[in-house]
């Protein structure tokens, strides 16, 4: 059953007087408990297709179904409250709050959520201790490493239960190893049945995948699975 | 649960940038309390003028002799008479005290040394209706008057004056343009208020002073002392009545007396005090808004500066309500900060002044309430439009601003 189908996807962008196609017609369907990864060379138009198939934009032309609910259509808030329930997200420089503890940044979404306060904090150690990040939930982000911190983002992006969890160059401010551990928490994630999109232009991490679309000039090029 | 998260983050944001966030909110500390203590002081001020109206006997008026002006000429001035004042006497119409003033400035001697003091003549009821109290010896009565016996009270500092004591004085005589009087006794302290210093004065009975000292009839003023029960209107008609039928003047002319009321002339002065703060609350505000447009000058940055925060807050399901309220708060949080120290600095500056200049002290709690509900009030108004800004932004931009 498909999570993702996006039927012909368009965006423009308005470029001083020019207009900028970044996509130009992408159908793809993803299925539920899939693990993808987008590649492409920058300026092809997987950040875009990221923007729109993660709710933080909204397509030119052309259908999206999540869940099987059409999101093309809804406004900013509608997409808030999508992106808080249905999609975690990790991001290639962390992003995280730096004058919180690990703690209050993975308990951000279920503050937006709305979650009772008493549960806030347990809910959120529960997904701290999954990432083994149990001892390092008081500190502030400063103080953490690399790793740890993308790990505190990782547990920030499952705190929701999201039906899918969007990782844009997950790895790109990791040295190898500390890039490889966050690689093996995804195939784990992965293997518990959770859907993952990686958006990646290093093959050795979109072979982690089992399926691989490469996006160029602002359309599918290749779809393919990974030979394991 | 909300709002809570957002003073917590704002304070956050706030104790980030401490420097920035005190020359922001100096506007409003300044303008609070320039409000704090003029309001404060202008309590004080009306304060010390109702005191001060208390002192003086709010139901006393006071008629004075005027020049009644016809057309473009100016009549001489009809002076008043004891005449007037016994004609007021009479009356039983209202159950009112009667003192005529009848004063001028003499040289007072006593043993070698000399002084030009006030003489007043007056009647015993003077004393009552000024509200001056015998510190020692007794008053003057009726019969001293009307037999000029050579009697005289003295003000509490005319001894100085005499560079003697009052002690001394008591029961001694004193010369008074070369006639010898008997100093009987000298009241209390009475500050110097409104008019000529009580202190520095002589009181001596009516007739001694018209016949002994000044040799004239014509009187200065008359002191109306009337109970509560009539209203001041009230006894201003009954005095121009009788006066205008003692003065012969027809109907159609002009009174050649004039009546005052003091508390009427406090009302002015309060009314000018008022003013006066009125205005200095006026650019205290200014001030305050001034600051608000500091506020949200550095509100505006603060958004440029949290873009990315915006962004993943809004990427992690933060509707542009809640980043609207978290701007929002931020800039009412920075304002309140401002008011409270501006409450403290103010609500000091007052007390100190009002210590030194030994003013009433009247605890400002309405201008303390009032001006920090203002700051606020400036956070909400020049928070909303950063506010508006950060909650419109678009996530995926923002995400990757640089």
């Amino acid at each position: 059953m498909s999570i993702i189908k996006t039927e012909n996807l368009v965006r423009h962008f308005a470029v001083g007087t020019q207009t900028v196609e970044a996509l130009r017609g992408v159908s793809l369907d993803i299925d539920r408990g899939e693990f993808v990864a987008i590649m492409g060379p920058s300026g092809s138009g997987k950040s875009t297709l990221m923007n729109i198939i993660g709710c933080l934009d909204s397509p030119t032309s052309g259908t999206y179904h999540l869940n099987n609910k059409n999101v093309s259509t809804l406004d900013d808030d509608a997409l808030a409250l999508i992106r808080n329930h249905e999609i975690g997200f990790v991001f290639q420089n962390f992003h995280l709050l730096a004058r919180n503890t690990a703690l209050d940044n993975v308990m951000l979404p279920l503050k937006y959520a709305g979650i009772d306060k008493s549960e806030q904090e347990e809910i959120a150690m529960e997904v701290i201790k999954s990432v083994d990040l149990e001892s390092r939930a008081h500190h502030q982000p400063s103080e953490l490493s690399g790793g740890q911190q993308q790990r505190v983002a990782i547990a920030r992006a499952l705190v929701n239960k999201p039906s899918i969890l969007f990782a844009d160059e997950p790895t790109g401010n990791l040295d190898s190893k500390t890039g490889d551990d966050v690689m093996n928490l995804f195939t784990n994630l992965h293997k518990q049945g959770q859907t993952i999109i990686v958006i990646t232009h290093e093959i050795e991490v979109a072979n982690q995948a089992e399926r691989i679309i490469s996006i160029k000039d602002g359309k599918i090029f290749e779809d393919q699975k990974v030979l394991k | 649960m909300l709002v809570q998260e957002s003073i917590g983050t704002a304070v956050d944001a706030i104790k980030a940038n401490k420097l920035r966030s005190i020359l922001t909110t100096l506007a409003i500390i300044i303008g609070t309390a320039a409000v704090i203590a003029m309001v404060a002081m202008g309590s004080s001020a009306q304060q010390a003028l109702n005191d001060s109206i208390t002192d003086l006997g709010a139901r006393t008026i006071y008629v004075y002799p005027s020049s009644s002006r016809q057309g473009a000429t100016n009549t001489s001035k009809v002076p008043l008479d004891i005449k007037d004042a016994i004609a007021l006497s009479k009356d039983g119409e209202i159950p009112w005290q009667i003192a005529p003033e009848i004063r001028g400035s003499k040289q007072v001697k006593f043993k070698s040394e000399n002084a030009s003091l006030q003489i007043v003549g007056s009647t015993p009821d003077f004393f009552s209706i000024r509200g001056y109290e015998l510190d020692s010896g007794k008053t003057f009565t009726e019969n001293d008057s009307l037999a000029r016996k050579r009697v005289v009270v003295l003000g509490s500092k005319v001894a100085n004056e005499l560079k003697t004591s009052s002690r001394a004085l008591l029961n001694n005589e004193i010369l008074i343009n070369n006639i010898s009087f008997k100093v009987i006794g000298t009241i209390k302290e009475e500050g110097a208020g409104w008019g000529p210093n009580p202190d520095e004065q002589i009181y001596t009975p009516l007739y001694t002073a018209s016949d002994r000292i000044f040799g004239r009839e014509t009187i200065g003023s008359i002191n109306v002392n009337f109970p509560v029960e009539y209203s001041t209107e009230e006894v201003m008609i009954a005095i121009e009545r009788i006066l205008r039928r003692e003065h012969d003047i027809g109907p159609g002319e002009i009174n050649n007396f004039s009546i005052r009321d003091w508390g009427q002339a406090l009302d002015l002065q309060r009314q000018a005090t008022s003013i006066f703060f009125a205005l200095i609350i006026g650019i205290a505000s200014i001030s305050l808004l001034v600051g608000g447009i500091g506020v949200m000058n550095i509100m505006l940055v603060s958004v440029t500066e949290r873009t990315r925060e915006i962004g993943l807050r809004k990427a992690l399901g933060a509707t542009q309500n809640t980043i609207l309220l978290q701007f929002i708060i931020e800039a009412i949080t920075l304002c309140l900060i401002g008011g409270f120290i501006g409450v403290i600095l103010g609500t000091s500056i007052y007390f100190l002044i009002a210590f030194l200049q030994e003013w009433p002290i009247v605890f400002p709690l309405t201008a303390i309430i009032g001006s920090v509900t203002f700051s606020a009030m400036v956070g909400l108004f020049f928070g909303i439009w950063p506010a508006r800004r950060a909650a419109k932004l678009d996530p995926a931009i923002s995400l990757r601003y640089e």
